[in-house]
């Protein structure tokens, strides 16, 4: 059809350039009777072979429900509408694409106002660009705590940078640094994106969001809502475990993640996710992560991390309530936890931690950006350690219980203030008062 | 529990999955336009390109009854001709996800109700959800298309938030244009 098109316009433009040009020849002397009948029989004649080439378009040209026409341009007073023109989608844009987001704080505790801090705790620029229709880079470079150098707290991160292929119309691979699919935040983990100003402690100590491993993986999305990842990436390095501090109590996996970062790959680990979405306003999902950890170091047991989760998010109308559970196990830690007995944080055996969230969105105008929420957590880093021997072995923690309850406002498009109020039931040590300031674009 | 040899086979699995050729489709395109009006509108027996141009008064209307609007890309408006006369119009329309553009359809009837709009194009690693028949179906039949609100009207999908309050976003706008500058051709076409 388009052939047809093609050369048919053609015989047309053409026709009418003849007649121009016959119509267009200068009146540099006053033609006679005879010039002029014999010019307006050349234009009867041209008339008629217009009208007969139209004739032959429209009958080569097939019905019109098949046709997607392109509309004529508007005019430029109609630049309300950026173009009334139809044709190929997407086709020419630009293939570099950027986005971003950041987040400011405020925190007191309560129990300890000495102890107060203000932080830029992250800006992040991210870009994307299309190599071509199937292929694109997708990158995320972060700045913690506003300044990074040997004498300051901050860090300069490469969250994201992995390049991803369409292999067909529901199936796509990745490979590079990227987000593990685990939990309802690691994937999700801008500001505008969850409740409170920090992000909550089961997917900070139990799940280490923002979590990413270098790999390969694949992910499916079917039309009825399922979505699957499956992939094979670095893991965890047991050897990073600082057994004189208490990162390891704030988060196992945290302290030992590796992040690409001239990453220890004798050991490779294997992740599985499904999500389903299929009905409106409910997000269910699960996933598992293992692999070994000790990455065949000398000195260091052969020992295995695993992690599995479970994690459900039902939003119907005003309403937003989330659940998550997780549970980690490190194998094997025995030989490892013996030889730093004595230090003040040795590695678990278990940990684990759940919570339960609700949010409800109160609409003014036509906006809805009050949202009050509350959220019950209950975990614990250190639920069991492996038996090293009478007086060796350490004690599990207690199980810690907090209660967050807070108010976001979100003022503008993807720009948000929340303010909230942590409170842990073992005591006020913990205790304290945020704000916080985060935005997304 | 000892850890296992090196999964040496999963990864061989995927690499050739990786390097295998693909499909000889553009992958991110689910969508051509005359796809998308056939899908949108398969009862209709012909597709009219219409060119829009608003005075000042109707972009001011329009603005105010679309609301806040994510940026945009190109946009297109068919009337679209049934065995019986008019049918409504067919938008094509493209909104900004989160960071790249969403191509998708969208089927007006005669009377103002919407019909299920199609994702034509998607081009981002996440929030591709939006595809799901079920988040789409709830645009179908509704009245009230330049009023509506994502997350209360149309429900969310966790994981497409962006995605779907800026489709949504996007069929408000194209409602409005319908109520602005269309309503009264469709009113006289029938």
């Amino acid at each position: 059809m388009a052939d047809t098109e093609r050369n048919g316009t053609a015989r047309v433009a053409a026709s009418l350039a003849a007649m121009v040009a016959l119509l267009a020849m200068p009146a540099m002397s006053s033609p006679s009777a005879p010039e002029l009948e014999t010019r307006v029989s050349a234009l009867e004649a041209e008339l008629r072979e217009l009208k007969a080439q139209l004739a032959a378009l429209r009958a080569a040209t097939p019905a019109p429900q098949n046709v997607a026409t392109p509309a004529a341009p508007p005019t430029p007073a109609a630049v309300a509408l950026e173009s009334a023109a139809g044709g190929e989608a997407g086709a020419g844009r630009p293939p570099l694409t950027w986005f971003g987001y950041g987040e400011l704080s405020y925190t007191r505790p309560t129990g300890d106002p000495g102890q107060a801090r203000a932080d830029l705790g992250r800006f992040v620029i991210g870009a994307g660009y299309r190599f071509d229709e199937r292929t694109r880079l997708q990158s995320e470079i972060e700045i913690e705590h506003a300044v990074s150098s040997a004498s300051d707290p901050g860090e300069v991160e490469i969250e994201q940078a992995y390049i991803e292929h369409e292999l067909g119309r529901d199936v796509r691979a990745r490979a590079g640094l990227f987000l593990i699919p685990s939990g309802l935040l690691n994937e999700n983990h801008e500001p505008t994106r969850y409740y409170g100003v920090f992000r909550n402690s089961i997917e900070t100590a139990i799940i280490p969001t923002t979590w990413r491993e270098g790999g390969i993986g694949l992910q499916g999305l079917t039309r009825s809502g399922l979505r699957w990842d499956a992939g094979v990436t670095t893991g965890f390095d047991l050897s990073r475990w600082d057994a004189a501090s208490g990162d390891g109590a704030d988060s196992p996996l945290g302290s030992i993640h590796q992040e690409l970062a001239l990453a220890r790959a004798a050991q490779l680990s294997v992740y599985l996710a499904a999500n389903y979405t299929g009905v409106n306003g409910l997000r269910i999902g699960a996933s598992v992560f293992t692999g070994g950890a000790s990455q065949r170091q000398p000195g260091l047991p052969d020992c295995r991390v695993t992690l599995w989760e479970g994690h459900a998010r039902w939003q119907p109308g005003a309403w937003d309530f989330s659940a998550l559970y997780a549970r980690g196990r490190i194998s094997n830690t025995a030989p490892f936890n013996l030889a730093l007995a004595g230090n003040a944080t040795l590695v678990p055996e278990t940990f684990f931690g759940g919570y339960l969230e609700a949010a409800w969105r109160a609409r003014v105008g036509r906006a809805w950006p009050f949202v009050p929420f509350l959220r019950v957590e209950r975990f614990n880093t250190g639920a069991a350690y492996a038996y090293l021997g009478p007086g060796l072995t350490p004690a599990a923690r207690p199980d810690q219980t907090a209660y967050t309850g807070g108010l976001q406002l979100e003022f503008a498009p993807g720009v948000i203030f929340k303010a909230d109020y942590v409170d842990f039931t073992d005591g006020n040590s913990l205790d304290r008062f945020d704000l916080g300031l985060g935005y997304e674009f | 529990m000892n850890s296992e040899p090196l999964p040496w086979r999963w990864v061989g699995g995927c690499t050739l999955a990786l390097i295998a050729p693909a499909p000889a489709v553009v992958a991110a395109e689910y969508l051509s336009v005359a796809a998308a009006q056939r899908a949108v509108f398969p009862e209709a027996t012909g597709f009219e390109p219409v060119a829009l141009q608003l005075t000042p008064a109707q972009r001011q209307e329009l603005t105010m009854l679309a609301g806040p609007q994510p940026p945009r890309g190109r946009l297109a408006v068919w009337r679209v001709l049934g065995p019986a006369g008019a049918l409504g119009f067919f938008f094509t329309d493209e909104v900004v996800g989160r960071q790249d553009f969403i191509d998708y359809a969208l089927g007006i009837n005669t009377d103002g109700t919407l019909r299920t709009p199609e994702i034509m194009s998607y081009r981002e690693s996440h929030g591709g959800e939006i595809r799901n028949g079920a988040w789409r179906g709830q645009f179908a039949h509704r009245h009230d298309g330049a009023t509506l609100r994502p997350a209360l009207d149309i429900r969310n999908i966790a994981g497409a938030t962006l995605s779907c309050a800026h489709v949504t976003a996007g069929v408000r706008y194209l409602v409005s244009i319908w109520q602005v500058a269309l309503q009264g051709a469709a009113e006289t076409a029938r």
